[in-house]
């Protein structure tokens, strides 16, 4: 066998500097690379955004949380001890402005704040802790309670005046998701407003400046070991901000999952251009033959063209990716929780690079393994049919290839299960719109014949030899099936919380309502909407310490990770008493305590909490409230429906095991349709000054708004799976090219007009439209059910009218850009072409 | 080139294309005996199997029955590789339809059979045989930009340039007028007088014929007539 150095002279000889028959393999790979480059790189830029000012983020280099109560005298200490601290309570509050009330994120500070990074004002002021009986306001608060610089508002009891409208805030992002606009005052306002008394829902945090080079984590563990019952939640500055770290991480992972899908069908033209591109230097691959080469040495002279090619496909879609992120950055704007810097991730790049890699070997070692083995007496023969796919020689090279793709899918991400899910449902789409390409030119070819030539002829092209008609419904298929699923499921899941959500959810939710005053809470209600169904319960908030049989309980302290399931061991949650089994709740193993126990603390908890801990009935469970520990045996497991939208608690325990400890009440307020809402807002935020009432309607919006944001974002990744599609289309007519002239010429010759040929072109892109649209209708709507229905337990109510629409924007696209690309094939002369064909 | 084997000695060769019952007998047990140096014309009707008797010989394909030993090594028993590799530097193809590599220049398709050989200073080696053939002045030249004239005497260096013990030529003047084709046998047959290789010259053209040293008629796939008989 010849070298592979003469095997790279040959190839370097024969391919064309300008990669001539080999540009619809590297627009396929520019296409796909680029995608996952932009997708990994701003993926990136937002984490190293996000780790890089993990500092600023956090506000320090540890920040400490407690729910309902101020650190103790020893834990302040502990603080003091490590560096310079920043104290404040953080709580939802009602601002007033005359008739006008708002929720909003209540933020006291002291006059440490901020330990690091800059807070400015929108009059370019900076400035640190506001005087006393001053707020700083966020611009949104300015726009709700009509208020400007200078003007009053109320917070609980407690009249404050606008000292300026925030620009700023250096820790906005640490502070995590707010039910409203923050509004920061002196460390002194909430106490002095009414909000913090014993029960009242308030977080206090404690940011720690630690000096260069501090081990961080490492006073994070000392405080925990120090005090572990503290219910301490302890963030660093490398973990900032976890909640914008998991979604960016997670968004990032889907994203790229989407543009491997598209990658994938990136490699359908991968394939058929490579396929074309060795169909047309057949007599090169003859002539090599006769000079001597062996199938090796074609394997080796192609394969060396076809990976430079690749390489250089993909080099060019990095390089696009690098480039358009600060684009992407632009467009998602409010969607990304930093604005990335223009950045540069090798590792994001090398796995662009390498998926694009593999799914070139993956769709072109078919066609390559069976060109060698094209014989050298073609030259003397005619050509009879195209080269023969064998795909026995390509099952080893695809099978690693695919291989190789999945394990590096699977071991880059954290959501392998949902990763496994995505590729195998990608890989069975695919699978399925293959079976259907065969299906539709199996029919097509049995349909009976038009009357009208045309029509017949655009038919006869469905199904004659060469048709592409497999490739391009599986191609453009699965953009156009993704387009409708997104646009089904989009809109399905607005028009539930547009719809059903209001039906189901309550009106309003009501925080710190104080216990001794609850029959008055319902009572104020009753008085403005006498129809309007209250719930009142006990609100608490604790964290799982540990669990487990009496003799062997876990710590969940001592735990290096806590599962994706048993998520409420993570910080504190909601806890509340009944002697009851809560409405919407059925008990599924153990019993309820009766309304008179009074015995040692029992609890009831969530049945999936339980699997995912395998706790069992007897078992003991440990919390931490209010600095204190205290345990219970489960008693019973329940089953909860979290779609009922009002207080569901996974730990309900018996009322003597924790009622004595200091708490408020929560409520939720079911109004009749077409109850006034301003009233009962105005009334109750007279009534109840230190309560917190949030409005689903503007969570709605918020919701909605998100996810319009993220629909969009998936969206623009699917997009590339269409432009897919479409370079595929574009070199199936590159490809036909010879034929579809040669057909042209004939018909002219026969007395056809350009016009009919147009027609005829037009026909044909209709029939395969036809086809595509149901393809897509049927497919794509089917994925959105399963997902909205089965997966989501949504109601199905896509907006047919915005999914046509979707549909029909990527069948314009489909049709105009294959007429396009068929035009130039409709001027050609009769005769010069009789000449050269 | 002198030996006491024959360059080519075949017997009862047979071909057979297509299978089942649209099988067809091209080639119905030949029986040939070439020497070394020897120039031979094969002559035949269209559909006599001289081209196919010619790819058999030169070992573009494999026969279907019969021995052939070409150049010492037994092509019967030769899978398509090794007998791809056996015609490297031994077996030079001259074709009716020139058939150069259309991405490479005049020198580089010259070049490329000797690069496939292992056959050092393949450069100089191309350049001194396009030279040889009046071609000296067109190295950078592609297929394109040639006429079919000078296509045909790159196709005749690039056989002749890795010096084969056996040249094949299908029909070399096929696709030429006459004045260029004579032309061009004058050039091939001038080469090979020089190189000594074996000459096998597949032509509808008897003056063609009559300038070899031996002509073989093909009639329905087999030999009608051979004149050394």
């Amino acid at each position: 066998m010849t070298p592979w150095r003469t095997a790279r002279t040959i190839a370097r000889r024969d391919l064309s500097a300008r990669f001539k028959g080999l540009r619809l393999l590297l627009v396929c790979l520019f296409l796909g690379v680029g995608a996952l480059a932009a997708i990994g790189t701003l993926t990136g830029a937002i984490q190293s955004e996000l780790a890089s000012r993990g500092r600023t983020i956090l506000g320090g280099d540890v920040e400490v949380a407690v729910w309902q109560r101020a650190a103790s005298p020893a834990e302040n200490a502990a603080f003091a001890k490590a560096g310079k601290v920043s104290g404040g309570t953080r709580l939802q509050a009602m601002a007033r402005a005359d008739d006008l009330a708002a929720p909003v994120e209540l933020k006291a500070i002291d006059q440490a704040w901020p330990l690091v990074g800059q807070f400015t004002l929108q009059d370019g002021r900076s400035a640190g802790a506001p005087p006393p009986d001053t707020a700083w306001i966020a611009e949104g608060a300015a726009q709700r309670l009509g208020v400007k610089p200078g003007d009053s508002i109320t917070i609980g009891s407690l009249p404050l005046k606008v000292g300026g409208i925030i620009a700023s805030e250096p820790d906005r992002l640490g502070e995590g998701f707010t039910l409203g606009p923050v509004v920061i005052v002196a460390a002194d306002v909430p106490q002095r407003a009414g909000l913090t008394a014993p029960g009242a829902m308030y977080r206090a945090k404690y940011r720690i400046a630690m000096g260069p080079g501090s081990d961080a984590q490492g006073l994070a563990d000392r405080l925990k070991k120090q005090f572990p019952s503290s219910g301490f939640e302890l963030r660093t500055r490398d973990n900032a901000s976890p909640g914008a770290e998991r979604f960016v991480s997670r968004m990032g992972d889907f994203l790229v999952l989407v543009g491997l899908a598209a990658l994938a069908i990136a490699g359908i033209g991968i394939g058929g251009g490579v396929s074309s591109y060795l169909e047309a230097r057949r007599g090169s691959l003859a002539t090599l033959k006769v000079l001597g080469a062996t199938s090796g040495d074609i394997a080796r002279i192609y394969l060396l063209q076809v990976g430079t090619a690749a390489l250089v496909g993909s080099a060019a879609g990095l390089v696009a990716g690098v480039l358009v992120t600060p684009l992407l950055a632009a467009a998602l704007g409010s969607l990304l929780p930093v604005s990335p810097r223009m950045a540069f991730d090798p590792g994001a790049l090398a796995k662009a690079a390498l998926y694009g890699l593999l799914i070139a070997l993956v769709f072109a070692a078919p066609p390559l393994l069976s060109a060698r083995r094209f014989p050298a007496m073609a030259l003397l023969r005619a050509r009879v049919s195209p080269l023969k796919q064998s795909w026995r020689d390509a099952v080893l090279p695809v099978g690693l290839g695919m291989t190789a793709i999945a394990a590096l899918a699977l071991l880059t991400t954290k959501a392998k299960i949902v990763t496994a899910w995505f590729l195998g449902g990608s890989l069975a789409l695919l699978l399925l719109l293959g079976a259907l390409g065969w299906l539709i030119r199996w029919l097509a070819a049995r349909l009976p014949r038009p009357k009208a030539p045309l029509l017949r002829i655009a038919l006869a092209n469905l199904h004659r030899p060469g048709a592409q008609t497999g490739a391009l419904v599986t191609a453009l298929g699965f953009g156009l099936a993704a387009f409708v699923t997104l646009a089904a499921i989009e809109t399905s899941l607005d028009a539930n919380i547009m719809a059903r959500v209001p039906q189901r959810a309550p009106d309003y939710f009501v925080l710190d309502v104080p216990k001794a005053r609850g029959a008055e809470f319902v009572a104020a209600v009753d008085k403005v909407a006498p129809s309007a169904k209250v719930r009142l319960v006990p609100a608490l908030r604790g964290a799982i310490l540990a669990y487990g049989p009496e003799s062997a309980m876990t710590r969940v302290a001592d735990m290096k990770e806590i599962p994706e399931e048993a998520w409420p061991l993570r910080g504190e949650r909601g806890l509340t008493y009944s002697d009851e089994v809560p409405e919407g709740n059925v008990v599924t193993a153990g019993k309820w305590w009766p309304k008179t126990y009074a015995g040692e603390p029992l609890v009831s908890i969530d049945e999936k909490l339980a699997q995912a801990l395998n706790l069992k009935i007897g078992d003991e469970l440990t919390i931490g409230l209010l600095g204190v520990e205290r345990t219970a045996r489960i008693a019973s497991l329940r089953r909860i429906d979290w779609d009922s939208m009002g207080f569901n608690y996974v730990l309900v325990f018996n009322p003597n095991a924790i009622e004595d400890a200091p708490h408020n009440l929560a409520a939720t307020i079911n109004l009749p349709k077409d109850t006034p809402r301003g009233d009962l807002l105005r009334s109750l935020v007279r009534a109840f000054p230190a309560s917190s009432v949030i409005e689903v309607g503007g969570v709605l919006t918020q919701a909605r708004d998100l996810l319009r944001q993220v629909s969009l974002a998936i969206l623009a990744a699917a997009s590339v799976a269409v432009l897919a599609g479409i370079a595929v289309l574009l070199g199936a007519i590159a490809a036909a090219r010879t034929s579809r002239v040669y057909d042209n010429v004939i018909l002219r010759v026969l007395g056809a007009s350009r016009r009919q040929l147009l027609v005829l072109q037009l026909a044909e892109y209709a029939l395969l439209a036809t086809v595509l649209a149901g393809v897509a209708l049927a497919l794509g709507s089917g994925i959105a059910w399963l997902v909205v229905v089965k997966l989501f337990g949504f109601d199905w109510l896509p907006d047919w009218t915005e999914v046509m629409a979707v549909l029909g924007l990527g069948l314009a696209l489909v049709i105009g850009f294959a007429l396009a690309a068929s035009l130039p094939l409709l001027r050609a002369k009769p005769a010069q072409a009789l000449r050269e064909l | 080139m002198t030996s006491p084997l024959p360059a080519i000695a075949a017997h009862n060769l047979t071909l057979s294309l297509g299978s089942g019952d649209s099988a067809v007998e091209v080639l119905r047990g030949i029986d040939l005996s070439v020497p070394y140096g020897q120039t031979l014309a094969l002559l035949g009707p269209s559909g006599s199997g001289k081209s196919s008797l010619m790819a058999v010989l030169s070992g573009l394909e494999r026969a279907s029955g019969g021995s052939l030993r070409v150049a010492g090594e037994d092509f019967s028993a030769m899978s398509e590789d090794a007998l791809a590799l056996a015609r490297r530097g031994r077996i030079g193809v001259v074709l009716q339809a020139f058939h150069l590599l259309p991405t490479m220049t005049a020198l580089e398709n010259v070049m490329t059979p000797l690069e496939l050989a292992g056959i050092p200073d393949a450069k100089a080696r191309a350049e001194a045989e396009l030279a040889a053939v009046g071609l000296g002045e067109r190295l950078g030249h592609y297929p394109a930009q040639l006429s079919g004239g000078e296509q045909q005497r790159v196709a005749i260096a690039r056989a002749l340039a890795p010096k084969p013990a056996l040249v094949f030529a299908d029909e070399p003047t096929g696709n030429l007028d006459a004045a260029t084709g004579s032309s061009v046998m004058d050039l091939l047959f001038a080469r090979r007088a020089e190189s000594g290789a074996t000459l096998v010259v597949i032509t509808h053209d008897p003056a063609l014929a009559a300038r070899c040293e031996r002509i073989v008629t093909l009639a329905d796939g087999r030999i009608a007539s051979d004149d050394a008989a």
